[in-house]
């Protein structure tokens, strides 16, 4: 089975601390304003005597779905899934940032970087993978309520954690149903804050037109074709030039 | 009478071949750069191997943004150079006259396609009304060229500024550059295909192709297929 890397998330271990923020900002050193992660709060915090609930919090950034409509709605491949580590990779050579997969992610994980001006969001920090360290977010969190690895792997603990609780996780509900690769154990907080994916009315436009102008090009490749056989099988109708075939009693160009 | 006429300057020859090389180059590189299942012209397969040619998508846009850009400088030259001669050019394939031009084009097509006798069995004649510098085929690409070569050069120059110059309160206008950049070269090229099968292919126009090298054609070939042009040049002179 092919890798997935994923996050398995106890958000119960989660307190708000927001280490993991902090990590991933000075980790990916994302423009002021902006983050690639965040911690979603209950809109109703508990109140003393009032019910017997608990603070819930839940930490989240790109999900690396298994249907990423932010891959529908790139017109270049800018941003696609890996299928080696089921990663939502966005090549920043390619892409031109139209902001087109922004609306497309439900969970606006996306945004547009101020200073690159192009598509960002979490890519579970490849530099520190490749040195043999976890995500920024994941080696900082002090509860280590964030695990990450290949949940299709059972010795690595994010696989140990998704096998040992398949039934009981949760994943944020969207509209857009993406199949996210963000897991909850047990209770995962608050639960109607993702939206829909809208792909952009230009993006929608495109992809309507792009048999429209297939079908053209295929009329006049085809119509090219007409005239070439009827070259072939007629004559050009070129009587002027003397280069017709002098059996052509049709000729009437000239 | 001379034996031939003088029809296009050497800025004139220059500028459609060097245009012909730069639809080219960016046709093979831009659709290489189209990599979305519900869009992609040839299907799956060309954008992965043309990205792998050149060692990846990145390289391809960047390859496919300088072209772009070369494309756009060579037309501010001969502008330049030939502002003349392109103001000529503009005035010649935007002047139609409709009822002239329209029954040619019609005929054409039926003549081309079908052959004579499918017009004279609807009743039509299969003589063809004459035609003036440029016949009405030519100057229908003409004006796409035109007008499609303004959208493109544009849109593009948009995309080229996106993630140089613009920020994110643009992105509505780059996404509609994307989709027109990619309309407008889908129907140039459509176009394109009838041009090159004209000029190139059909003997009938081979007088016409050798003067997009040499800039003079035969008399007799003036006469023939841009006859208002011919009494023109005949008698006020070139």
């Amino acid at each position: 089975m092919a890798r997935q890397l994923a996050m398995v998330i106890d958000s119960a271990k989660c307190m708000d601390c927001k280490a993991c923020v902090a990590a991933c900002k000075v980790a990916n050193h994302t423009p002021e304003g902006q983050w690639r992660n965040w911690i979603k709060l209950d809109d109703s915090p508990p109140r003393p005597g009032a019910s017997n609930r608990k603070a819930r919090f839940q930490p989240g950034a790109c999900m690396h779905c298994d249907n990423p409509t932010c891959v529908a709605a790139c017109p270049t491949g800018a941003t696609y899934k890996d299928a080696e580590t089921g990663e939502v990779v966005i090549d920043e050579g390619l892409c031109i940032g139209c902001g087109n997969c922004l609306p497309a992610c439900p969970y606006h994980a996306r945004f547009r970087n101020a200073e690159k001006r192009k598509a960002d969001k979490c890519n579970y920090c490849p530099e520190r993978r490749s040195a043999g360290l976890d995500p920024a977010c994941v080696d900082t969190c002090p509860t280590k309520a964030r695990v990450f690895g290949d949940i299709n792997d059972p010795q690595s603990e994010a696989g140990r954690l998704y096998l040992a609780n398949k039934e009981r996780l949760a994943r944020v509900v969207a509209a857009t149903d993406t199949k996210p690769n963000m897991f909850y154990l047990g209770d995962p907080g608050p639960e109607h804050w993702a939206g829909e994916a809208v792909i952009p009315a230009s993006m929608v436009a495109l992809k309507q037109s792009a048999p429209l102008i297939k079908g053209i090009v295929a009329l006049s490749g085809l119509g090219v074709l007409v005239m070439l056989g009827r070259q072939l099988l007629a004559g050009s109708g070129d009587s002027h030039s003397g280069s017709g075939p002098s059996g052509d009693k049709e000729n009437t160009d000239a | 009478m001379p034996r031939v006429h003088k029809r296009h300057d050497r800025s004139d020859i220059f500028i459609h071949w060097f245009n012909a090389a730069c639809w080219l180059l960016l046709l093979l590189t831009g659709v290489g750069l189209i990599q979305n299942p519900a869009i992609d012209p040839f299907g799956s397969g060309y954008p992965e191997a043309m990205r792998a040619l050149v060692g990846g998508g990145a390289n391809l846009l960047i390859i496919h943004e300088v072209i772009g850009v070369v494309w756009i400088l060579g037309f501010v030259l001969y502008l330049i150079v030939n502002f003349k001669g392109a103001r000529f050019f503009l005035g010649e394939v935007f002047s139609v006259s409709p009822a002239r031009d329209m029954a040619w084009l019609v005929r054409k097509m039926v003549l081309m396609t079908l052959g004579p006798r499918a017009l004279k069995a609807v009743g039509m004649d299969p003589e063809l009304p004459d035609q003036g510098y440029y016949n009405m085929g030519q100057k229908a690409f003409a004006q796409a060229s035109v007008v499609g070569g303004v959208v493109i050069a544009v849109t593009g120059l948009i995309m080229l500024l996106s993630d140089r110059a613009l920020g994110s309160g643009a992105s509505g206008l780059v996404g509609w550059s994307v989709t027109l950049h990619f309309i407008a070269v889908g129907l140039v090229f459509a176009g394109l295909l009838v041009h090159i099968y004209m000029a190139a292919i059909s003997p009938e126009e081979r007088p016409g192709f050798k003067s997009m090298f040499t800039g003079v054609v035969p008399d007799g070939y003036a006469r023939h297929h841009h006859r208002l042009w011919w009494n023109k040049i005949t008698t006020d002179g070139e």
